[in-house]
């Protein structure tokens, strides 16, 4: 029992210092600002200040007032509260992408880097065949494929997200593979597929993390522009790329509108790359 | 006998012109025996370990001659049988302590690796035979070492770390490929009489390669001495330090530096 206390606060200490050697003021705006959008999406999956489906043509494209701080749309639905739901079904997407993106990514990197030889060649030229083509577009021919739909996109985009992970995935391998501990463990006769995921994968973790943030960006942009054309989330949901769209109708009229869902989506943008620059730059420095 | 190495030869082909590193080596190491291989860099010392270890590269070389080791062909079985046999009956430790450990792990878990990847053995089995390794080669609080990370011990403690994780398993033999070399000289000494110490306590044959003639000659049974990818001679190691017969021996020993007082 003594020990396990110890013990205890020897992490707790090392966590401390952790925080106090880190203090990038690029990591600091961005983990305000990704707290921010996060208990944003959080109360919004709770209580929203309207109901985000509940029309009211007494306030047909209402201005910004106390009663509705973003004003309304079109049909008279309180834009703060279509936003809230809409950033949700948006961060949603992003890291149902971003998930299946990255699994995909490192199963495919770490046998191209690690193995190396015929399977890194049959992969890789996979992988850039699959590059060659823009991600929306491809995205585009998925959701062709299988129909529109919030798990369609998701599914469509992570595929299309699939290549660029991979090889970042496989550059941090093969510049693994050649390490000492790596030798040591082939030496001990640890399973390939045990050095790839248990002494390998920790070692990789942070250049994964500043890439996936910055994929995760690249999702919700993603995303936005697919619901922008129409092949995206359905009406009624709410999404932030489908509300841009129908605010494009009133750019003139009602600026209000574009500017509160556009600035919502700049601010989500803007949080997770500070985050994932910050955790970047931290990794080098 | 409990390795017989027959007629190795590797030969590296990735270049255009086909490089041959070790030439016909012949090699046999008895149980709880110690042996030394010296040479100069380029020797094939290296080269021989990783043969023995399983551990040269798959492509672009050609190996033939045969390694027996438990009525198996190391150079040639398939790599299934040579996983059960590395790092459990074979162990070796690396020349360089400040690589040789993964960064992101703790100590103990990589102590324990090769107990988790050959045994069956419950989490605190496991935990009391680390603890017990790192005590063996003479870690002070072995417990506190078991929770930290590496780049919280310095290159000594590290390389007995190396030395703990190859022993852990009880190996019949462990190759010791010029560990001293990246250690200052005092440490240098006390590192090998651990592993004398390691040798005369649970039987481990000892495969030492180095370049320093003087440590090989105060701990190994047997010398071998390479040259060129050639075995230039070998024999007990008195009758190599006193009686050398090839002339290239007789000038390796001629260079170990002796300790006579200098007129300044």
């Amino acid at each position: 029992m003594k020990q396990f206390f110890k013990q205890n606060h020897k992490t707790d200490n090392s966590i401390r210092q952790m925080l106090r050697k880190r203090k990038s003021p690029m990591l600091i705006t961005g983990i305000v600002m990704t707290s921010i959008v996060l208990l944003f999406v959080l109360i919004g999956l709770i209580v929203t200040p309207y109901d985000s489906e509940a029309m009211d043509a007494t306030s047909k494209l209402a201005g910004v007032s106390w009663k509705h701080l973003m004003g309304c749309d079109n049909f008279g639905r309180d834009i703060l509260s279509r936003v809230m739901k809409g950033s949700a079904t948006t961060l949603f997407i992003a890291m149902g992408t971003v998930l299946i993106g990255i699994a995909f990514g490192i199963v495919i990197g770490a046998i191209a880097g690690y193995f190396g030889g015929l399977a890194d060649e049959v992969l890789m030229r996979m992988n850039d065949a699959a590059l060659a083509f823009p991600s929306i577009l491809l995205a585009l021919v998925l959701i062709s494929l299988f129909g529109t739909g919030r798990y369609n996109i998701i599914l469509a985009l992570g595929i299309a997200f699939v290549p660029s992970f991979a090889r970042i995935v496989r550059s941090e391998f093969i510049k693994q593979r050649e390490m000492d501990y790596i030798r040591q463990a082939e030496l001990i006769g640890v399973h390939p597929f045990r050095i790839m995921f248990v002494h390998m994968l920790p070692n990789s973790a942070r250049v994964l993390v500043s890439s996936l943030l910055i994929g995760f960006n690249n999702a919700v942009l993603a995303e936005a522009g697919l619901s922008f054309l129409g092949i995206g989330v359905q009406p009624p949901d709410a999404s932030l790329g489908r509300m841009l769209s129908e605010a494009q109708a009133y750019l003139f009229s009602r600026p209000g509108y574009a500017l509160c869902v556009g600035g919502t989506l700049i601010f989500i943008v803007l949080g997770f790359s500070f985050l994932g620059e910050g955790i970047s730059e931290d990794a080098k420095g | 006998m409990l390795l017989e190495m027959k007629h190795l030869n590797i030969e590296f082909h990735n270049r255009t012109i086909p490089e041959t590193v070790v030439h016909d080596l012949n090699l046999a190491i008895k149980e709880g025996e110690m042996i030394g291989i010296v040479g100069e860099s380029g020797s094939g010392k290296t080269m021989t370990a990783l043969a023995i270890a399983g551990l040269l590269p798959r492509h672009g070389m050609q190996k033939s001659g045969e390694i027996q080791f438990q009525n198996t062909d190391l150079l040639h079985c398939d790599r299934k049988k040579l996983r059960s046999i590395q790092g459990k009956d074979i162990t070796m430790v690396f020349q360089e302590p400040m690589t040789s450990l993964n960064p992101v792990k703790k100590i103990g878990w990589q102590v324990e690796e090769c107990l988790r990847v050959h045994t069956d053995l419950t989490k605190s089995e496991r935990y009391q035979k680390a603890v017990t390794a790192l005590a063996d080669v003479e870690l002070k609080e072995p417990e506190k070492i078991y929770h930290m990370y590496p780049h919280q011990l310095s290159g000594g403690m590290r390389q007995r770390v190396m030395i703990a994780a190859a022993i852990v398993s009880n190996p019949q033999l462990l190759i010791a490929d010029e560990i001293t070399t990246a250690l200052d000289v005092t440490i240098q000494a006390q590192i090998v009489k651990l592993l004398k110490k390691i040798n005369k306590l649970q039987n481990t044959a000892i495969l030492f390669i180095s370049h320093d003639l003087s440590l090989v000659g105060r701990i190994c049974d047997r010398v071998i001495v390479m040259k060129d990818g050639y075995m230039v001679e070998e024999g007990p190691t008195d009758q190599i330090y006193l009686h050398a017969k090839e002339e290239y021996t007789k000038k390796l020993i001629a260079a170990i530096p002796k300790c006579e007082k200098i007129q300044l």
